[in-house]
């Protein structure tokens, strides 16, 4: 096995929620409110069941496959060429999508903290930093996400609190006014986030308390849910109709606080938040990325290919759009099928196939036996 | 070029046939010294007396026990016991009448009164017995010697550890002499659990090393590695713990200590309690505990022997100023730098207003003064105590108030350093403030480039090396990532005696229950 190391349910469950909410927190309001109006609130809610129906397939694919990830047993299931094939489809992917993220986070931190800063040095930084904790491997990666996702939880809920005197609850009204149609079409963005909860896959078989594996990957994607869900009410009833408007809304929001004249612009609260968050998702994505890799070139240590993978990455993020709006129009309308054919549609095609192999050979035990 | 490479090549064979024939030499050499006794005592003497040539400190005394039987002791001076020696094995020897006590055994029976006498075999065991400090009795027609366990030297009373100070709490320190440090420790655990191994380091100095353990508690995996790490140590001498600490640690590339060191015999027991191992080298007060974690380089042992509650509130006072210490400099120069916007108005007006006259940018100002304010520190430790006053007042007057009132220098970046300073002297262990210390410049740089988003980054590189490193097998971060909810309670609280239960999980299982439950003091228990 290439990784050596073993995580907990826990860390696991800790890694995955910054891995989805770290840029979620700042664009999902805006972009769900764009469809779902008042109602935003509610489409993580609805967004949040493919996450649950993911982690659900990756887990009985583990029961499948128990040593294996998402790169190796689709070998085994599909037979060799067209595995890899499939392979290789998982590693563009993985590395578009990572540079993406890099891009959403250097875009965030050029338009609200270093406007002068050129954006490949602060994605080579961060990469960098990233690629420290890679190296690590998967204990290192756990470890640091145990320790930083708790504190980030409370700063963000801190945030939330401090602005409460400030939330207007007549913002939530009309309810309903066009039905449940709207919310539903606002999760359909949101469905692309939850759907990287395919991620799991890769820790599954490195879990040291295996049974509990599924516990927290649901307690994950609810602890995820929990916290859009918050976040939209919070720019719903701090902004109204504002919402879809602004970029960063919470961003906006932190403005907002000031407590005693003294403790004000915490929006340095959120840059810290966003950017321990998004050290944790790009780690956790570079990770992925860097062990699928090395599983289909069938390498015998991933760690000589992390810098160049790192290199590639800060690339990609300079290539995956031109501008902030283009990213954000791009993540707004085709991402969203685009993550989930790959991130949701060939899970269910292998465990299907998977459970149609396994009936065949059942049948055939049977027949022989 | 094929007359070079022929060179080379000659000269690699010439290199080898060189080696070959030194470790032929000191093969040799080796081989006589591990030669048995010889039965004629003149010609150990011979033997010895070419090793210790000029060596006029090692002393050899011709003597004949009953008159007849030819017999030599050899010892170091300043080493051994004379009076002792003169007293209890010269006098009885010489002054007995009948000859026939030639027999080691009997002699030792019934004429020398000294309770600690081992037999010598050869003649590398009497050379390092002689060289520290035991005398040898070699006898005519004997393939034995004896060595009196009568070394003694001038050492060091007990006295207040200089280091680590504390208002309550045992005052005695471990000393330079093995022996005594060992004392020390068993005084305190008396338990025949409390082991210990011997080793010797050093092919000059020959320093004695001891690990020392509990029975019961200590995890024999640890003590397997502890061991093979100690043995694989090839020097020429040591004369400090820190050359051992540094031949064993993890992660040689860390500025962070792996292995703890105390002077303080009650902090050494209560790691053996919890079930590590404690290194006493010969020659140093400085006693090393493996393995170790990181927050308890940040505990001092008076936390345990205060009430709970104020021990809970120093440390976190500690925690605070271990953040102050590391990122008060670096988070002033970002702000100043990147994001004035965070200062309130008019807080961003005084500190405007005094930085107003000063030539650098805050990140030249500020490694300028960080800089100063450590050389300040350095000739305060190394310079003799009559001319350290001259340093406080140079430090305070010139570059405390000068710098300020000539413009160089803001008068609130004097005020971010001397907080920072005291920030760090809150840490109780010298060589983790320093490395926090050290930490600061580069995220100073790190702000100073990239402002609060490079100081964020610093952060996330320190934990993520943080978590990297083990020491010896335990993650450094230990109990707080991997988080161990049981320990926890001794991390972000010190929780009362009566509730910390349990040993903190090491590398093993084993023995981890501290004490039984039930034991908070309830004036009603035992009433009904």
């Amino acid at each position: 096995m290439l990784e050596r190391g073993k995580i907990s349910a826990l860390q696991m469950a800790f890694m995955m929620n910054p891995t989805i909410l770290a840029t979620g927190l700042l664009l999902v309001p805006a972009i769900t409110a764009k469809t779902a109006k008042q109602d935003l609130w509610l489409s993580p809610i609805w967004a949040s069941f493919v996450g649950f129906i993911i982690v659900f397939i990756a887990y009985r694919l583990h029961k499948l496959y128990p040593n294996e990830t998402i790169f190796e047993y689709s070998e085994q299931i599909l037979g060799k060429i067209p595995g890899k094939i499939l392979g290789v489809v998982f590693v563009f992917f993985y590395f578009h999508i990572t540079g993406i993220i890099v891009r959403e986070y250097g875009e965030f931190v050029s338009v609200t903290f270093l406007h002068h800063t050129p954006m490949v040095v602060v994605f080579a930084v961060m990469v960098l930093v990233s690629s420290m904790a890679v190296y690590g491997g998967l204990e290192v990666i756990g470890r640091c996400s145990e320790m930083i996702v708790p504190v980030l939880l409370v700063l963000y809920l801190s945030i939330f609190i401090m602005l409460f005197k400030d939330l207007d609850t007549k913002n939530f009204f009309p309810m309903l006014e066009n039905g449940l149609g709207p919310s539903f079409k606002g999760s359909v963005v949101l469905q692309s986030w939850f759907s990287e909860f395919i991620l799991v896959s890769f820790f599954f078989p490195y879990l040291s308390n295996r049974d509990k594996g599924m516990k927290w990957g649901m307690i994950s994607v609810l602890s995820v849910m929990v916290y859009m869900v918050l976040t939209n009410i919070m720019s719903l009833l701090l902004f109204g109709k504002l919402t879809a408007s602004l970029t960063y809304p919470v961003m906006v929001a932190a403005r907002y606080i000031s407590i005693a004249d003294f403790l004000g612009h915490l929006e340095v609260i959120v840059m810290a938040i966003w950017v321990a968050g998004t050290f944790v998702k790009i780690t956790v994505f570079y990770y992925a990325l860097v062990l699928g890799t090395a599983q289909l070139l069938k390498l015998s240590d991933f760690r000589p290919i992390i810098l160049p993978v790192g290199f590639l990455l800060i690339l990609l993020g300079v290539w995956s759009a031109p501008n902030l709006q283009e990213l954000s129009h791009f993540l707004s309308t085709s991402a969203a099928f685009y993550f989930l054919s790959i991130q949701v549609g060939i899970p269910v095609m292998l465990l299907i196939i998977a459970l149609i192999k396994k009936k065949r050979k059942q049948m055939k035990g049977s027949v022989t036996g | 070029m094929m007359a070079f490479r022929r060179k080379i090549k000659t000269l690699k064979s010439q290199k080898e046939e060189w080696i070959r024939h030194n470790q032929q030499e000191s093969e040799e050499e080796q081989n006589k010294e591990l030669e048995a006794l010889s039965s004629d005592v003149f010609e150990n003497e011979t033997v010895l007396k070419s090793t210790f040539s000029d060596c006029p400190d090692v002393i050899f005394r011709r003597f004949l026990i009953g008159n007849e039987s030819k017999a030599l002791l050899i010892y170091t001076e300043g080493l051994a016991n004379i009076e002792e020696l003169d007293k209890n094995v010269l006098s009885p020897l010489m002054q007995q009448d009948t000859a026939r006590l030639t027999d080691i055994q009997a002699i030792l029976e019934q004429k020398l009164s000294v309770s600690k006498v081992n037999p010598v075999n050869t003649i590398k065991q009497a050379i390092q017995e002689i060289s520290s400090g035991n005398p040898v009795i070699l006898i005519d027609q004997q393939t034995h010697g004896i060595t009196l366990g009568l070394a003694k030297w001038e050492k060091r009373a007990i006295e207040e550890p200089v280091a680590e100070s504390v208002v309550r709490g045992p005052r005695d320190g471990f000393t330079e002499t093995l022996s005594v440090n060992i004392t020390l420790l068993r005084r305190k655990i008396k338990s025949p659990n409390l082991k210990m191994k011997s080793l010797t380091v050093g092919r000059y100095s020959q320093t004695q090393i001891v690990y020392m353990y509990i029975e019961g508690i200590v995890d024999h995996h640890l003590l397997d590695e502890v061991h093979n790490r100690l043995s694989r140590i090839d020097i020429d001498g040591v004369l400090e713990s820190g050359y051992i600490e540094e031949f064993i640690e993890d992660y040689p590339f860390s500025p962070f200590p792996q292995i703890l060191n105390t002077e303080r015999p009650d902090v050494a027991a209560s790691s053996l309690l919890e079930g590590r191992v404690v290194i006493i080298v010969d020659g140093t007060p400085f006693v090393l505990i493996a393995p170790t974690t990181l927050y308890s380089l940040f505990q001092a042992s008076e936390d345990y022997y205060q009430r709970f509650m104020i021990g809970t509130l120093i440390r976190w006072l500690r925690y605070i100023f271990i953040l102050i210490a590391l990122l008060l400099p670096s988070s002033y120069v970002a702000i100043l730098t990147y994001h004035q916007e965070m200062l309130p108005t008019t807080l961003l007006l005084s500190v405007a207003q005094s930085r107003e006259q000063v030539p650098f940018p805050a990140l030249i100002e500020a490694i300028i003064m960080e800089l100063t304010f450590e050389a300040i520190r350095e000739a305060g430790i190394r310079l003799p105590k009559q001319v350290g006053s001259a340093v406080s007042i140079v430090g305070a007057l010139v570059i405390g108030q000068a710098a300020v009132s000539s413009g160089l220098v803001s008068a609130p970046m004097v005020m971010v350093v001397a907080i920072t300073g005291i920030a760090s002297f809150a840490i109780p262990r010298y060589n983790a403030s320093t490395a926090i210390r050290m930490l600061r410049f580069p995220m100073m740089v790190a702000a100073g480039t990239l402002g609060l988003l490079g100081i964020m980054l610093g952060i996330l590189t320190i934990i993520v090396h943080l978590n990297t490193v083990r020491s010896f097998g335990v993650p450094y971060l230990s109990s707080l990532a991997p988080m161990k909810g049981e320990e926890m309670k001794d991390v972000l609280i010190r929780a009362p005696w009566w509730s910390l239960r349990k040993r903190p999980r090491l590398t093993g299982y084993s023995n981890t229950n501290r004490q039984p439950e039930g034991q908070k003091p309830d004036p009603l228990k035992g009433t009904e």
